[in-house]
């Protein structure tokens, strides 16, 4: 019997995978990974184009419960104002009424310290105007909001 | 897929003269690429390109000495939680802000304080939230203000005097 002729197709695949391997490296060696999220926050939006910076970050954070929570971006500050247990947690949920007492701490061990409050677009305004209060009574006068950029 | 080293010589060797007998390796490349593949859709996917943009505030120390201002220099904003915007130039009668939705409102309050502002510049804006207000209200209405180049303002906290004054309005 004779069999059906196939065609037999042969496609040099060597150029795509160069390239698959090039982005491959880029990929890997440009990205950072989205910091460890304490709660889920939904950034309210604005125009405003100062970046948030890399590193001696205080974060404060409101979720939309009225919850906060004090993050901090290095590990041996963690074990300084949280203890040892919570070397690895990003964020701990703190009392509205220590809060000042921890960042004071914190800003002690390192006075270069930035503070950031990151609200949820739906907490009430209230528990943010207490922070700021908070903020103004430990003299941190210049902190930033984050948020998302606008789009148009 | 991606082969290399094929090596050909296999049929000949039958009936040729006593070549160096070349081993012909032959890897299989395919399960590589599969997995390189995977990675780079892993890095494509989580990677974060842009970083989240924050707005700058600068707060008074609290032990700042008070100083005082001429009334017809403050501009007062108050904000309800349903986000209607009253504005009062010293102890004028409250306006309301028009406009049917948020957005609009933002837009005829920037109108409203870029006209205040060009008409008289040591103007200084005072804003009073409500605490049930949310806080996206908050940042919007900075924005609307560092859009217009407005930096001289404060956030002060609304007492019951305040919602009394626009409550008939």
């Amino acid at each position: 019997m004779s069999k059906t002729k196939r065609v037999g197709f042969k496609l040099d695949m060597t150029p795509m995978v160069d390239v698959a391997f090039l982005l491959l490296t880029f990929f890997m060696l440009t990205t950072q990974f989205k910091p460890a999220q304490v709660a889920e926050i939904l950034l309210p939006e604005s125009h405003s184009k100062f970046k948030l910076p890399d590193s001696d970050v205080m974060t404060v954070t409101v979720d939309k419960e009225g919850r906060v929570y004090l993050g901090l971006d290095s590990q041996p500050l963690r074990v300084k104002v949280f203890g040892e247990a919570n070397r690895l947690k990003a964020g701990m949920e703190v009392d509205v009424k220590d809060l000042g007492k921890l960042m004071r701490t914190a800003r002690l061990s390192n006075f270069k310290l930035r503070t950031v409050i990151k609200g949820d677009k739906n907490a009430d305004y209230k528990v943010i105007q207490d922070v700021m209060d908070i903020l103004q009574k430990e003299n941190i006068t210049r902190f930033n909001l984050v948020t998302n950029d606008e789009r148009p | 897929m991606a082969d290399v080293n094929v090596s050909q010589s296999r049929g000949k060797q039958k009936h040729g003269k006593k070549k160096a007998k070349r081993v012909g390796v032959r890897i299989d490349m395919t399960p590589m690429v599969d997995v390189a593949f995977l990675l780079l859709t892993f890095f494509i996917l989580t990677t974060t390109m842009s970083k989240p943009e924050t707005m700058e505030i600068n707060l008074p120390p609290s032990n700042d000495v008070s100083v005082p201002v001429a009334e017809s220099n403050l501009l007062t904003l108050r904000i309800t939680p349903e986000f209607k915007i009253f504005w009062n130039i010293g102890i004028e009668k409250p306006e309301q802000v028009t406009g049917d939705n948020k957005k609009a409102r933002l837009v005829s309050l920037g109108k409203m304080l870029k006209e205040k502002n060009s008409a008289n510049s040591k103007l200084i804006t005072l804003i009073k939230i409500d605490g049930k207000a949310k806080y996206v209200d908050m940042v919007d209405i900075m924005d609307e203000l560092n859009l217009n180049n407005i930096n001289r303002f404060s956030l002060v906290p609304m007492e019951d005097k305040d919602r009394q004054a626009i409550e008939k309005l």
